[in-house]
Formats: structure tokens, C-alpha cells, sequence
């Protein structure tokens, strides 16, 4: 788990350009969207949603779908090892 | 005496009909091409959307988009009876990808398709191109408005034009910003816009006679590059700016953007009702011609100058049960409407809004 | 109509070091093309400093004229379509995001607006600013003439306008 935790969050860092930030930066815990953790918006939704599918082979409905799966890392990690077909 | 700035020659081609008259009667008559392409364009997905069927160019070197522009300038040009070689004429173009679909095989750039219309017609003015995403139609009237205003042009040919490609399908597919049915303006159960294709142009002159385009604003949200503001910011403070000269009490009906996404409709019934014309009927035309982008203003303002014209409000197809949050009138059906005057909104990507005020004009 | 301030971002320059430089803290920054880079970076030079820089107003137009719009980002975006087609490059194939983000970054609420010329041509660009300043809210504007013909090639001159 630790690992793909790491993996993920470098593989947000790239594919969201959240430039001069480190996995370390980045609690496990934190929310992703809001004015509090990193802040994202509906357009890195839809760029989370391409990565899901482009390593781990999940395909989510919709936006709304990820928004529940995008709480954190460690959710987003969780929900990967539980539905990942690659 | 300030000049009158009045449309004076109109110019229109849609997937449902090859003139202005044509195109009025398919949306008075609840008719679209809204129809499902399964491998259009070679799109990977299916989409729904109003395309042209005959995609033939023109004689000489010249694309479809090209062609469309050409042929919808040239009726406006032959509908107004100006000498479009003229020095005191000038041209603008709208649109937003133009010909993109050549993207990395041969010219795409807008100004050389603005330069080829202009140089078609033996106009020697430099043509400006207006891209303001989704409100260019709009803008490139408000900037045909401007010139006219400064007296240095006698006439102002503004065209706008869309043709759809895998670039434009495959990004708002990317957005999740299109409905994989008809789309449903201003409905309980919209989910999204439906793209379209269309070119459209109107001749801009110093008439008593004719539609006058009597005002014209564009303001930002300052919000997000992609999303509306919930407040309805940008196009709410365009309504007020051109509200200043009108007569509320005048107005026929508003010509919405009404792209069937949850939050343009959403956000244009705040800026409506915040203006307090929540009472004013609206119809929207995107379940007719659907999103055309770049021909969307100019394409939209000629079918409601029509409309207002034959004192009828349009159907607002695909939609049938009211789904924002605020009660503003959307006409399902067609029926008839007094006042001589209406407003035309749009809003787009980068936050940009829009407003222009329409008053008709004397009888020829 | 007369040119407050000037500014000019030499071709090829390193737009990362010149955000560093200038101190900025906008981490959205870095999920721009670089045809919006230049513009942000370039209202960011020309602004800098202002006492009331962040107050919303409705005065101030931006208005951005160029050849070549977002065509650079247009390569980039259509070498992800027939694969995943990318949003977040997606939503900078328009010519006027870069308008966008100046206005969303000052809390602009005046005019914004996207100009492609068939080339370089000052007249005609300063023609279309003064028809801008017939708007009677509309009492200064952000002005650049941007045009990227690549990533690390591009003309960046840009201008503090009042009425």
C-alpha cells in the first residue's frame, strides 16, 4: 500500500503540474479538492479520471463518481487495490 | 448625428437549411439535424451533434470552413447590395477553431482564412479575426458595432463559422461537457450540449431602416477558465451595461446561450433574474442547430431578428420541464409576442460574457 | 489613449525562473500553455507593485491580439487525442484563456477579448483599442500583442493603456 501511495501521488504531481511539490508534500490523508490540501479543480477531476483508467484500468461513470473516489490519496489508493484490472 | 448601426444583409447555412429564411423556418417548425455519429470524423466515441451532410468546397483553393464563410458572406454581401471591394468596407471573421481539421497538414490559421475571404471578395482592408471562444459571434459584432462607430467604414461584413472535427468532439468529450442524446435547454434533465456546424454572416450599415444593433457588452466572471460563475457574474453585469438602453417594457424576449450543460443554463437564469427580467419569455435554439461556437452569435441573432420580425417566439427544443433555480420564463412552444426589441446572450470558456440589445427599425 | 507602462518578454526567455524571480505565488501557473504563461507573466511585470492590485473591478479591459493564437497548445493537445484526449490541454485550445487568466488572476470583471491578425500590425492593433474604450465602463486595459510560434519562440510586448 505505502508503495502504491507513493506511486500515485508522483504520478498527481506529473500529471497535474503541481510544480515544485514532493510525494512528501503531499499527507495521505488530506483532502484534494477545497481551498484546504491541494486545491484541485473540475478540470484536474477530469485529468484523475484519465489516470485511473491509463494505469490501473478503472473506468469511473462520471465526475461525480470520482469525486467520491478523489477524497485523498489513501482513499484513491484503497479504491485502486480494490478495482484495479491492471 | 450619431450614426444608426443597423444590419443591413444576412447570410446563413446550417445542416437544416442554406439560407436565413430557410434556417428560421426549421427552428419555427421544431426541425434539427441533431442526429448520432457513430465514426464520424474517425472519433473513437459516439457523439450526437448537427453536421453537414455535403461538405463540398468551392472552385479554387479553398477548405470547407473557407467555403462556408465564403458563401454565407457572399449573401449577406448580395442580400445588403454593397460593393464588398470597397476601401470603406472591412471584414471580420468569428470563429474558434476554423480549420483545424488540418492540424499538422497544412494551413490552420485563422487570420490566412479571414485574408482569403477578404481577398475573395477584392476587400483590401486587413480582415480581424475575433476568437473569443463561445461569445466570438457576439464579440465580432460588438467590434463590427465599434468600426462602424468611428466612421472610418461604411459597411462591416461580420461572418462567424464552425465545422466540427475529432479535435473539437474529442476535447469536449474530454470535458464530459457533451449529451450522448438531443440535447434539452434549460430542462430538469439536461446533461449536456450537442455540437453543430453552420456559417452565418450579416452586413453591418448606417441605416434608419432595418434591425439596429443598438448596444453591445462583454464582461468576465474572473472566475475559472472553464467554468461559469455560479453568480452569474460576467453575464450579468453585460445585461445591465446594455440595459442602459433599453426599454424593458419593449423587449419581445431574450435570446439565451441555453447550451443544455447543467451550469450555463443554470448560471444564465441567475444573471437573468438578477437583472429582473425574469419575467421576459426566453427561448433557446441549441435543440435546433446546436452548439455552432463561432457562428453561434451571428447564427442566433438573424434567427431571432426573424422571429421578432414575424412577432413569434420560438420553441426551445428539447426542453420540457423547468430545471434552474430560478423561474425565468423559457417558451417550450411557439406563440406570438408584441415589443420590437430583444437581447441576445452568450457565454464561453475563459469566463468570458456577452450582451447585445437589438431595436427594430423603420420598414423598407 | 495613452501607454501608461510597457513591458517586453524577450524570445526564448525561461518563464519558470522569471515566475521565480518576480517572486509570484500562483501555482496555477504551471498548468498554463505557455501562450498564457507569456500573457500572465507579462500583466504580472507590468502590475507589479500596485497598492489596490487585487480589488475586483469592471474598468479595466484586457484585450490580447495575435497571429498565431494557441496553436502551439493545439499541437500539444491533438498529440494526446486519438489516445486520451487531454482536458486540461484541451481548455487551452482557445485563443482567448490567456484574456481569462489575466481577468481571473486581478479579479477583472470588465471586457475581455482575443484578436488574431494576419501579422504584425500595430495600427490596426491600436485602432481596435481605442473602438474597446467606446465602452463607457471600460477606463484603461492590459494590451499585449503575444504570439507564440513555438514553445521557446515567440513575441511578447505588452502595454498599460488608460483612456
Amino acid at each position: 500500500m505505502e508503495d502504491l501511495i507513493k506511486e500515485l501521488k508522483l504520478s498527481i504531481i506529473e500529471a497535474l503540474n503541481l510544480e515544485g511539490m514532493t510525494p512528501d508534500d503531499i499527507d495521505d490523508n488530506a483532502p484534494l479538492f477545497g481551498d484546504e490540501g491541494l486545491g484541485l479543480d473540475s478540470i484536474d477531476v477530469l485529468e484523475l479520471l484519465i489516470l485511473l483508467e491509463k494505469n490501473y484500468g478503472i473506468r469511473l461513470a462520471s465526475p461525480k463518481e470520482g469525486q467520491k473516489v478523489f477524497q485523498s490519496v489513501a482513499v484513491i489508493a484503497q479504491y485502486v487495490t480494490d478495482n484495479r484490472t491492471k | 448625428m450619431k450614426k444608426r448601426v443597423a444590419c443591413i444583409g444576412y447570410g446563413a447555412l446550417t445542416p437544416v437549411g442554406i439560407t436565413p429564411a430557410d434556417c428560421y423556418n426549421a427552428a419555427a417548425q421544431g426541425r434539427s439535424a441533431i442526429t448520432l455519429h457513430k465514426s464520424t470524423f474517425g472519433c473513437a466515441n459516439a457523439f450526437v451533434a448537427s453536421l453537414f451532410e455535403d461538405r463540398i468546397a468551392i472552385a479554387g483553393n479553398y477548405t470547407f470552413f473557407d467555403s462556408l464563410i465564403i458563401r454565407a458572406a457572399a449573401q449577406a454581401i448580395d442580400s445588403a447590395g454593397i460593393d464588398p471591394a470597397s476601401d470603406r468596407v472591412a471584414f471580420i471573421l468569428s470563429t474558434i477553431k476554423g480549420n483545424i481539421e488540418f492540424i499538422g497538414k497544412q494551413d490552420i490559421s485563422l487570420p490566412d482564412s479571414a485574408a482569403r475571404m477578404a481577398r475573395y471578395f477584392n476587400n483590401p482592408n486587413p480582415a480581424t479575426v475575433v476568437s473569443n471562444a463561445c461569445i466570438s459571434g457576439l464579440a465580432a459584432l460588438v467590434q463590427g458595432r465599434r468600426m462602424m462607430l468611428t466612421g472610418r467604414y461604411d459597411y462591416v461584413v461580420v461572418v462567424g463559422a464552425e465545422v466540427q472535427s475529432q479535435f473539437i468532439v474529442s476535447g469536449f468529450q474530454s470535458l464530459k461537457a457533451l449529451s450522448e442524446k438531443p440535447c434539452k435547454p434549460f430542462d430538469a434533465s439536461r446533461d449536456g450540449l450537442n455540437l453543430g456546424e453552420a456559417a452565418a454572416a450579416i452586413v453591418l450599415g448606417d441605416s434608419a431602416i432595418g434591425w439596429e444593433l443598438a448596444e453591445g457588452a462583454i464582461r468576465n466572471d474572473a472566475n475559472h477558465i472553464s467554468g461559469p460563475s455560479r453568480t452569474g457574474e460576467g453575464s450579468y453585469n453585460a445585461l445591465r451595461y446594455v440595459l442602459r438602453e433599453a426599454d424593458i417594457n419593449d423587449l419581445s424576449f431574450i435570446n439565451p446561450h441555453g447550451t443544455a450543460t447543467m451550469y450555463n443554463d443554470e448560471m444564465e437564469a441567475i444573471a437573468i433574474d438578477r437583472a429582473g427580467l425574469a419575467n421576459i419569455p426566453i427561448f433557446a435554439l441549441k435543440g435546433c442547430f446546436g452548439h455552432t461556437m463561432g457562428a453561434a452569435g451571428i447564427l442566433e441573432s438573424i434567427i431571432s431578428m426573424i422571429a421578432c420580425d414575424n412577432k413569434t417566439i420560438l420553441p426551445t427544443k428539447g426542453f420540457e420541464m423547468l430545471g434552474v433555480s430560478v423561474p425565468v420564463q423559457v417558451s417550450a412552444a411557439k406563440r406570438s409576442c408584441s415589443g420590437s426589441s430583444f437581447i441576445k446572450l452568450l457565454s464561453g470558456f475563459g469566463g468570458v460574457n456577452g450582451a447585445l440589445l437589438f431595436k427594430k427599425g423603420g420598414q423598407a | 489613449m495613452r501607454i501608461a507602462r510597457s513591458i517586453d518578454i524577450p524570445s526564448g526567455a525561461t518563464l519558470s525562473n522569471l515566475y521565480r524571480e518576480h517572486k509570484i505565488e500562483y501555482p496555477k501557473f504551471f498548468k498554463m500553455d505557455t501562450l498564457c504563461k507569456l500573457g500572465f507573466l507579462a500583466s504580472e511585470l507590468l502590475l507589479e507593485g500596485d497598492a489596490d492590485r487585487f480589488e475586483p473591478r469592471e474598468d479595466r479591459a484586457v484585450l490580447m491580439f495575435s497571429r498565431n493564437g494557441c496553436m502551439t497548445n493545439d499541437i500539444n493537445y491533438e498529440k494526446t487525442m486519438a489516445d486520451y484526449p487531454s482536458p486540461s490541454l484541451f481548455v487551452y485550445t482557445l485563443p482567448n484563456i490567456i484574456t481569462g487568466e489575466v481577468a481571473i488572476r486581478n479579479k477583472y470583471k470588465g471586457e475581455t477579448s482575443a484578436f488574431l491578425l494576419e501579422e504584425y500590425d500595430e495600427g490596426r492593433m491600436w485602432a481596435v483599442v481605442e473602438e474597446a474604450f467606446q465602452d463607457s465602463v471600460t477606463t484603461s486595459a492590459i494590451v499585449g500583442w503575444i504570439d507564440c510560434r513555438s514553445e521557446s519562440e515567440w513575441t511578447c510586448k505588452a502595454y498599460l493603456i488608460e483612456r
